[in-house]
């Protein structure tokens, strides 16, 4: 009728310790007690801070590849107030596509920075290889409820890289009301950005000149005694500089976004999207431009690019996630457009499936489609007048892109979240209808890109 | 038949927040909370009580469509389980393999034999007897995907459900809020986190049964407390004393066990266990718990 502890004493402490971790899924805890004398028992400090870490691994094959490292602060305060601070640093090295057009000859381009040149083998697209570049973003965002129903917020962001400076400070109103099953939030954000490119800002549409400080040069001694920048090459560095218009240049975005947010039951909520966007400024992108091409679709000469200085976006989403008896089903839709004449749509999905009661899986679509900027172009033609506007950035004409990912996720024992994510992306850009004269009919001006992300994210 | 409670969750103000009271599993339930923002105390409030009802539903016997029910009707057929009730029937294992067996949770049957109304009402031994041919954990068979029950015998998820309860509400909880908490359901309870630095929680423990006592006052900083016994549910026949508290092996009331033992531990169904364990332990409860090092109090 006895437990049969005497002749051999298990611990049933510890093992219900264990069985009962395995039945909640947490992790062995001590409990404390006191006795209405000794409330002085040790108290459990409170863990102030939620911490998630993330790491990301981006490589486009024989293009750019980015790592990208990213650490992420939470603390609730009393009052429900939250505080978070987000660090991010990513580093680009890699090639990126110019806009100029495959040949079949090899071509020969001049670094965006004038000093040196680089040469694009036949029949294949030109990339410039100069690129690298090093991110630092900071983000911090205050949220408290301000009164019955209604929650504030507002944040700054700073972000630096070597040529680039983006500030932006935003707010946010949200209102719950419904026994908090709906809520109505109104978000407004203003971005300015500066961008101060390596080798200055080109003038539209100048061809891009020869480079003047080239490493095989002859003429690359500088004379130290002068203490200038005098080189036996200065008439080719005026040359570089006519093609410039100033050393930098602005841009302000201004957002203001609407969102309705639906609970439907214990199982399913739904979000509602509506986001108007407002760009003004230097919206050019200094380092791309057009091969101008003659009849035979040879190119004669490389332009600059020229954008419009606005663009006002718009876009409309819409979001549902169902929780099935073990299953979370997460499907997004997003249509965007703007004045520039490009349209998008997203589909995006995920499925979360449990593979036990500590871990799961997570396969990722998404599909992206896109018509291109009515301004596009793959190149400029000899026989037509230039136009106002002009850009063969692949990313702004017509593509479609398919990512494919899978995600694993588990609860480590010290109850700790660690997760890793492998995708696929891939980008094919499409012909929206440009005649492709002689030359440039037998190489690829539409070169798809592929991409490998990798990650692994940790919270703590 | 009793009408059944009505699924609501009421809100009152505290000192320094709020206690949200609703009634789930035959007890009196609340969950207090340090939050002066009374939505959120409410929107916790329910959070708790659904996840309570939902073990309720799918694991009380009374309830023709819990899951308990549909094992005890599959007539000795496999039947499919989910993760949740794998996990429950494995502590289940865990328990009756270190009480020996004493401690099981198909020996519900035995109370077709034994009612506990304070009478001398002692069964005859003939019919404990043939009661115990239906009971017997090991005559279960289950893995992750189904379990196959002999016909005849029944599951009795009484003795940790309640507590599991505690414990999953809990976790919910606190995906919720980080906020300093107390659920109680009917007296088994448990904290996340002291109610102010250094500040604990005062529970007053009532003790079922024990009308003229009052409710013993206890600190808990954080982790669960866990009650059994009751002293109206007895038996009482030639100066013995038949507690509530059946041996699964015997089929016959623990004697000389204390009346009530209330138990600290992490998690609310350890304390359980433990408190259900030491009473099986009839005159040696208290050193059992001793032993095991264990913070408990019982009253005799």
């Amino acid at each position: 009728m006895q437990l049969n502890h005497k002749k051999a004493p298990i611990n049933i402490k510890a093992a219900l310790t264990i069985a009962t971790s395995a039945l909640l899924g947490t992790l062995p805890v001590i409990a404390n007690a006191a006795d209405d004398s000794t409330t002085a028992a040790k108290a459990q400090q409170e863990s102030s801070w939620d911490f998630e870490s993330a790491f990301l691994y981006y490589s486009e094959s024989d293009r750019v590849s980015a790592a990208e490292a990213v650490i992420n602060a939470q603390k609730t305060f009393e009052n429900e107030e939250v505080l978070n601070l987000k660090l991010t640093i990513d580093s680009l090295t890699g090639a990126s596509a110019t806009g100029a057009a495959a040949q079949p000859n090899v071509q020969t381009f001049t670094r965006p920075s004038g000093k040196g040149s680089y040469q694009t083998q036949a029949n294949e697209t030109p990339l410039d290889d100069t690129f690298k570049d090093t991110r630092v973003q900071l983000n911090a965002q205050w949220t408290q409820p301000l009164a019955e129903d209604y929650t504030g917020s507002a944040g700054v962001h700073i972000s630096k890289e070597y040529d680039y400076l983006s500030l932006g400070v935003n707010g946010n109103l949200a209102y719950d009301f419904n026994n908090k099953n709906s809520t109505f939030s109104v978000g407004l954000s203003y971005f300015q950005d500066r961008f101060e490119p390596e080798g200055g800002i080109p003038l539209a549409f100048a061809s891009m000149p020869l480079a003047y400080d080239n490493e095989y040069d002859e003429y690359d001694e500088y004379d130290d005694e002068d203490g200038e920048d005098q080189t036996v090459n200065s008439a080719g560095k005026a040359a570089f500089n006519a093609t410039r218009r100033t050393d930098s240049d602005d841009k302000t975005t201004a957002d203001i976004m609407l969102s309705f947010t639906q609970v439907i039951n214990r199982r399913m909520i739904t979000q509602f999207n509506y986001s108007y966007s407002k760009v003004d400024g230097y919206l050019n992108d200094p380092f791309k431009m057009l091969s101008l091409v003659n009849s035979k679709g040879i190119a004669q000469d490389y332009l600059y690019e020229n954008r419009p200085d606005s663009r006002v976006k718009q876009s409309v989403f819409a979001q549902t996630k169902y929780h099935f008896e073990q299953n979370v089903i997460d499907i997004s839709y997003r249509y965007m457009w703007d004045d520039w004449a490009i349209d998008s749509h997203t589909i995006d999905s995920r499925l979360r499936i449990p593979l036990s009661r500590n871990s799961y899986i997570e396969p990722h679509f998404r599909l992206y489609q896109q018509s291109a900027a009515e301004f596009y172009q793959p190149f400029l033609a000899q026989s037509n007048s230039i136009p106002k506007f002009a850009s063969a950035d692949y990313r702004i004409g017509e593509m479609t892109a398919y990512t494919l990912g899978l995600k694993y996720g588990m609860k480590l024992s010290d109850g700790n979240d660690l997760s890793f994510r492998l995708e696929y992306y891939r980008q094919d850009p499409k012909n929206s209808g440009h005649q492709a004269p002689g030359a440039l009919a037998e190489v690829d001006l539409y070169e798809s890109v592929d991409a490998i992300i990798a990650q692994v994210s940790y919270s703590f | 038949m009793k009408k059944k409670p009505v699924r609501q969750v009421e809100i009152t103000a505290t000192d320094d927040g709020h206690c949200l009271s609703f009634h789930a599993m035959a007890s009196p339930c609340e969950v207090l909370v340090v939050s002066k923002n009374n939505k959120l105390a409410l929107t916790l409030g329910k959070l708790v009580a659904d996840e309570v009802w939902r073990i309720e539903d799918k694991y009380s016997r009374y309830q023709a469509s819990s899951v308990c029910s549909a094992i005890n009707n599959s007539g000795g057929q496999a039947l499919a389980i989910d993760q949740e009730t794998y996990l429950l029937l494995n502590f289940a294992e865990t328990c009756y393999q270190l009480s020996n067996g004493v401690f099981d949770i198909t020996s519900g049957v035995l109370r077709q034999v034994w009612q506990f109304d304070g009478s001398d009402n002692i069964p005859h031994d003939t019919e404990v007897q043939k009661s115990l041919e239906n009971i017997g954990w090991h005559k279960i068979a289950f893995d992750e995907q189904q379990i196959i029950m002999p016909d005849n015998m029944a599951l009795d998820f009484g003795g940790i459900g309640k507590e599991y309860a505690v414990d999953r509400a809990m976790i919910i909880a606190n995906e919720f809020t980080q906020l300093p908490l107390l659920v109680n359901l009917g007296g088994d309870l448990a904290a996340n986190k002291p109610r102010k630095t250094n500040v604990p929680w005062q529970v007053g423990i009532e003790h079922p049964g024990f009308i003229e006592r009052k409710p013993m006052v206890v600190s808990l900083l954080k982790g669960a407390l866990a009650t059994s016994g009751d002293a109206k549910r007895f038996l009482f026949k030639d100066n013995v004393r038949y507690s509530h508290i059946l041996n699964a092996k015997t089929g016959w009331p623990v004697v000389q066990a204390p009346r009530s033992i209330t138990v600290v531990a992490p998690q609310c169904i350890q304390a359980g266990i433990l408190a259900t364990l030491a009473l099986m332990q009839g005159p040696q409860a208290e050193k059992f718990l001793t032993e095991q090092e264990i913070k408990f109090w019982a009253i005799r």
